[in-house]
């Protein structure tokens, strides 16, 4: 795990997906889970007016000794996650390098030109080759899946959340997450919440 | 029938913006672009396709009459002045509770609630409602069936709740309509044998009974029959020779028919059936005696109806006075010879009225003048 | 993002807070004890916060029907002694404005801040418009924090400000504050007890005698905003070149800087007291200062008001470059004074401007990849939720339309339903403007029968917008006898903001019951005539629409359906599937309809087997695609 980039520049990650997918709150979750280690965090969220179908993006920036602006430079992501493969690839064609790392669910969200028909989804798989051609390292994962496994697929947001953390690039580990979902929920939706982040966790892992 | 490729655009331009379409309701529910109200019937939204079910099967796309006729009958028409028929009675139901919410002798209701009580049909496209706001009904019990008596005098689009019925699963739906609407079941049935892919919801259509209709009305009839009431509740409307009489709680009024004319629609003048010639049986008035009825019998599923009603004693019939049955044919050639005259006029050409059938016409027309 | 963080007692520990919540912390350490809203994009989530915490902290919460009613409420709490916020966004400023042009007259008395949310790029907006020239004609101070962190310093600063020279405070949030999140060192908790007092001779009252007395009150504010602690300079020293920004364009900046390795010529001044302006501390930089860049969001308010300042001292500043929006060299792809700001504009700006060049690392290989799609990216545009009520409305508004076949003109409004004006609508809609302009633009043009204008008039609104802006103007249509109908689309919330609560959902700001204040109650006093429906029985709102479509004077009708994301909270959904069987797909009687027509987000298209197909994972049960589908052939399987 290398700290060095972190001491100096911040650490930059986005999360993307469609409006209602839980995106935020995975982004969310990150950045307490970094104060908490003991960062400080600056989060951009871009979503439209009525939160739903357009994209919704986070820009999550970790950084050990200063407050960054809410947004990253294109070109400056290290870790892309991504909740729909369309948007992980618009996101990463705007924002990475081919040093980026990306998690991705692999189940598609359609835009309405596509459902409309005057536009085509392109294959998964195609996106999945378009994105190898981009950057080394490439996670996917059938999140949606894992997360009805769990319990319900709206938990696919803490399958993702999961994985990030288990992907070697964060400077603090997954007790700091574990955390904040322990917090923010309880009962049986923290049970699920936290057997889906944990069933993310072991699939990058693998 | 039309060879090119038509589909909702030519309905538009040749039916719809000529104030041809009869509202007979079949291509209303055949697809989720087509919608009516207040016997309006409007393509809402463009469904995008070149050729559709709904010009192909609507009735004033252009009839073919000797093909239509072969289908139904097994063969051609003699009398141009009815159509194919087996037999003409005076008839009447035997069910007082049947002809006492009917018009006249409550042939109709008595057939449809028969064939639905038999399970010859498993349901009924029909017209109920009240006389104010008639609407499209399923019935699917003979109470069903008697609770819609009583003629509407409006063009009410029944063949939605065709549409609607097969929708729900019905296998076998009767049907009770206008002649228009007998003609768009039929085209629609001759569409479904052509072309067994198409799904036309009136190859569901089990028994069909026509009515006799001259015309119907538009729907500002409906404000001009209120005024009449007065604000009370219409429990019977009728327009016998006299004109128009409604009844409610406080006694019948009637007006002179002049008073109506206004509110015939137009499309009805370009009409040439008037007895549903299509139909297993049509069923009209004897404009003579308003216990009963007059029934035509045509196709072998009429007979046998017809068959089936008498050994139950659910009707009862009588011969057809020879003197009323000129004066039928009489009024049936007529509007025909009207229409035809039209029709050598430029102008909306739905039939195509081939040359013998023509001079039969003429010819049978003279007959009855002599 | 936890109201958890919000009201922890433990000071000096850093959480992670959304700047609403931010502001919502300030005002809880400024001790603030009454806070009215009406909620707007991007400050929504303000007032709920405080709402949640009100118990703890004894605050008064409020939404109130539109943001006049909200500062007026706020003020009677200051002139109370109490301190107060209100909360709106720019457009809600516009609304409360009348009131905020005559309090800087009058005074006030307890500590008294206005939040205001500007909305660059208009991410939740329908315009974007700079709440900074409404502060500066309304005669109120006005500060912009630029960080998250800085929004909860500024905003307990801005009570203590409020109270020195007796004015309202305006606070400055653009979106990339209120929904940005951050680390935020928390502070001392008040323990003062918050107590009323208003004897009879205290007044509050509004003449233009007291005009000078306001200017010397600014002329305060401008005074401590030479020491204020939240302007501050980095760079070299007696630099030729500065860049002057506020908000969260100054990181932007600072990053900028950074990037292209300017850090040794070019200095930072980052001021958030942008109005009144300390000019000796901007003067001190302008001295040496050869070239100056502003770098600020929406309109050129800093760059005017520091131009005016060189001006007005041009003996000693001498001969200086201005870059800004004026000259067009600060612009975002959409113009200088349209959309956002970003690091990547901005250091594309400075670079230009400083003459130094900078590329971002990019991917080598984005041809191949683009090529692999044959560059197939399909776009995203906005979509009305799964199992909207709006969606079932503005079919059967269609329908009822096309029926009718007089061309009707239908117009919109503020809210979820102003996706009326594209394809997730039918682009039904043919005009948005503000609150209740359709209404009143409805009642202008029932009134045109005399010029031969036949055509039915429609104004569609929703609930949350009637109660705001609607009564007005309906009754002005109802007076003058407009013939127009209004339809209310009333999902029980006011939903595109984060569902708040109003006056006909019946509880408060906390969830306490009040008693509902009824559409059709103030409708039937009016004398407007009234039909209520609901929307998911497509066919019966079609034949009611189309009916009362055929009458003419001032009409109305509810369509009243819950939002579908409110509905389905804490519910199991209904399972709705497409029976295979009997789906025809693309074939006539259908041609795709539930998918490609009425556009659901749920009703999807499997290419495969030409079939239609629902994803469960989107959709809300709600089973209206179910009632219009031609072959029925859509099962909702109901869970109760």
């Amino acid at each position: 795990m290398s700290n060095m980039f972190v001491l100096f520049k911040p650490l930059n990650v986005i999360v993307t997906g469609v409006g209602g997918q839980g995106n935020v709150l995975a982004s969310q979750v990150l950045a307490a889970a970094a104060i908490e280690a003991g960062y400080r965090v600056s989060v951009g969220e871009t979503f439209g007016a009525s939160q739903r179908g357009g994209s919704v993006m986070s820009h999550v920036r970790i950084s050990r000794d200063r407050t960054c602006g809410p947004l990253i430079p294109k070109g400056g992501a290290h870790l892309i996650v991504g909740f729909e493969p369309l948007e992980t690839l618009r996101i990463l064609m705007d924002y990475g390098n081919p040093e980026t790392v990306v998690v991705m669910n692999d189940r598609p969200n359609y835009p309405i030109g596509c459902l409309l028909g005057e536009e085509k989804y392109p294959e998964p798989d195609l996106i999945i080759k378009a994105i190898n051609k981009l950057v080394v390292k490439i996670h996917v994962l059938p999140a949606t899946d894992l997360a009805r496994e769990a319990g319900n697929a709206m938990a696919a947001n803490m399958v993702l959340t999961g994985a990030l953390s288990g992907c070697s690039l964060l400077p603090f580990d997954s007790r700091f997450f574990t955390g904040v979902i322990d917090t923010l929920f309880s009962g049986d939706v923290r049970a699920l919440n936290m057997k889906a982040f944990e069933k993310g966790r072991e699939t990058v892992q693998g | 029938m039309n060879q090119a490729v038509k589909g909702p655009g030519d309905l538009i331009r040749e039916v719809l913006e000529q104030n041809q379409c009869t509202v007979c309701g079949l291509c209303v529910g055949m697809c989720p672009y087509i919608k009516t109200v207040s016997q309006k019937v409007a393509i809402i939204h463009s469904c995008g396709l070149k050729e559709g079910n709904c010009y192909k099967a609507c009735p004033r796309t252009g009839i073919n009459l000797p093909e239509l006729d072969d289908m139904v009958f097994g063969q051609e028409r003699k009398d141009q002045a009815l159509g194919f028929n087996r037999g003409i009675y005076f008839a009447r139901a035997t069910d007082t509770a049947i002809t006492q919410a009917a018009q006249y002798g409550g042939v109709t209701t008595a057939l449809m609630a028969f064939a639905v009580d038999q399970g010859m049909v498993s349901g009924a496209a029909l017209s109920g409602g009240t006389s104010l706001s008639p609407r499209p009904v399923i019935a699917r019990t003979a109470r069903e069936v008697i609770s819609c008596a009583g003629s509407k005098y409006t063009a009410v689009p029944t063949l939605t709740a065709l549409n609607k019925a097969v929708g729900e699963g019905l296998q076998c739906v009767g049907v009770v309509g206008r002649p228009c609407q007998i003609a768009a079941v039929r085209k629609g049935q001759a569409l479904s044998r052509t072309d067994p892919s198409a799904r036309i919801p009136a190859s569901r259509a089990g028994l069909v009974i026509g009515l006799f209709c001259f015309w119907s009305l538009g729907f500002d009839f409906y404000r001009y029959l209120e005024e009449k009431a007065g604000g009370d509740e219409i429990v019977k409307v009728d327009i016998p020779v006299e004109g128009l009489a409604v009844t409610t709680a406080k006694g019948t009024g009637v007006w002179p028919v002049d008073e109506i004319r206004p509110y015939i629609r137009e499309v009805c003048n370009t009409c040439a059936d008037c007895t549903s010639e299509w139909a297993d049986v049509s069923v009209g008035s004897t404009e003579y005696d308003p216990a009963w009825n007059t029934l035509v019998v045509r196709s072998d599923a009429g007979q046998s109806l017809v068959n089936r009603a008498l050994e139950k004693a659910v009707i009862e019939i009588k011969p057809y006075p020879e003197e009323r049955l000129k004066i039928l044919r009489k009024a049936a050639l007529n509007k025909k010879m009207r229409v035809l005259q039209n029709l050598d006029r430029p102008g909306p050409e739905y039939l195509t009225v081939p040359a013998e059938y023509l001079s039969e016409i003429k010819q049978q027309w003279e007959e009855l003048q002599s | 993002m936890s109201i958890f963080g919000v009201g922890l007692d433990q000071p000096g520990r850093s959480v992670l807070l959304t700047g609403n919540e931010a502001v919502a912390r300030g005002a809880i350490e400024a001790g603030v004890a009454f806070a009215a809203c009406y909620p707007g994009s991007p400050t929504a989530e303000v007032l709920p916060t405080l709402a949640q915490l009100g118990e703890k902290f004894n605050i008064y919460t409020e939404f109130s029907t539109n943001e006049k009613v909200a500062i007026e409420a706020a003020a009677a709490a200051s002139f109370a002694g109490l301190r107060s916020l209100t909360i709106c966004k720019v457009d809600g400023f516009n609304v409360a404005l009348d009131f905020a042009t005559a309090i800087s007259l009058s005074g006030n008395k307890g500590g008294m801040v206005i939040m205001v949310g500007d909305d660059p790029n208009a991410h939740s907006s329908i315009k974007e418009e700079d709440c900074r020239f409404l502060a500066r004609t309304a005669s109120l101070p006005l500060l912009e924090p630029a960080t998250v962190m800085e929004a909860k310093e500024i905003t307990k600063f801005a009570f203590e400000l409020s109270e020195k020279i007796m004015l309202p405070v305006v606070v400055r949030c653009t979106t990339r504050i209120c929904h940005a999140s951050g680390d935020v060192k928390l502070g001392e908790l008040p323990t003062a007890e918050k107590k009323a007092s208003l004897t009879r001779d205290q007044k509050f009252v509004t003449t233009p005698l007291f005009s000078q007395f306001m200017k010397s009150k600014i002329k305060n504010a401008a005074d401590m905003a030479e020491c204020s602690p939240f302007n501050y300079y980095t760079g070299p020293e007696n630099a030729e070149k500065i860049v002057i920004a506020c908000g969260p364009s100054y990181n932007y900046a600072l990053e900028a800087v950074e990037i292209l390795g300017l850090k040794d010529s070019v200095g930072v001044l980052k001021i958030s007291t942008t109005w009144p302006l300390p000019e000796n501390l901007i003067l001190r930089y302008l001295k040496s200062a050869r070239e100056v860049v502003f770098v600020e969001e929406i309109d050129s308010f800093l760059e005017d008001g520091v131009m005016t300042l060189a001006a007005k001292y041009w003996d000693e500043v001498g001969k200086v470059k201005f870059y800004g929006k004026n000259s067009g060299h600060v612009a975002s792809p959409k113009g200088p004074f349209a959309g956002e700001l970003d690091p990547d504009v901005v250091t594309g700006c400075l670079g230009k401007i400083f003459n130094a060049h900078y590329e971002s690392p990019g991917l080598p290989n984005i041809k191949e990849a683009r090529d692999l799609l044959n560059n197939n990216l399909p776009g995203r545009e906005l979509a009305l939720c799964a199992g909207c009520p709006h969606r079932a409305s503005y079919w059967a508004i269609k329908t009822a339309v096309e029926l009718d076949g007089r061309n009707a003109i239908v117009l919109g409004d503020i809210g979820c339903y102003s996706l009326g004006l594209v394809r997730t609508g039918y682009s039904l809609l043919q005009s948005v403007h503000c609150m209740g302009a359709g209404i009143g633009i409805a009642s202008g043009l029932g009134k045109l029968d005399r010029f031969q204008f036949k055509q039915p008039v429609i104004a569609v609104l929703g609930d949350s917008t009637f109660y705001h802006a609607a009564p007005q103007a309906l009754i002005n249509a109802r007076y003058n006898q407009s013939s127009m109908l209004c339809i209310i689309l009333d999902n029980e919330t006011t939903a595109m903001t984060g569902h708040q609560p109003h006056p006909g959902r019946g509880i408060s700001a906390t969830g306490q019951p009040l008693g509902k204040v009824e559409i059709e109650a103030i409708l039937a006093g009016m004398g407007i005539p009234v039909t209520v429906h609901d929307p998911y029985d497509v066919e019966g709102t079609t034949e009611v629409v189309y009916k009362i479509l055929q009458e003419t004077g001032p009409r109305a009708l509810v369509l009243r359906r819950a939002c579908a994301l409110m509905a389905v909270k804490g519910r199991k959904k209904n399972r709705v599937y497409v029976d295979q069987d009997k789906c025809i797909g693309d074939d006539c009687g259908c041609a795709r309809f539930c998918s490609r027509v009425f556009a659901c987000p749920a009703n999807i298209w499997d290419a495969q087997r030409g079939r239609a197909s629902i994803d469960e994972a989107v959709c809300n049960g709600c089973g209206v695609c179910a009632s219009l589908c031609p072959q029925q052939a859509i099962v909702v399987e109901r869970t109760v």
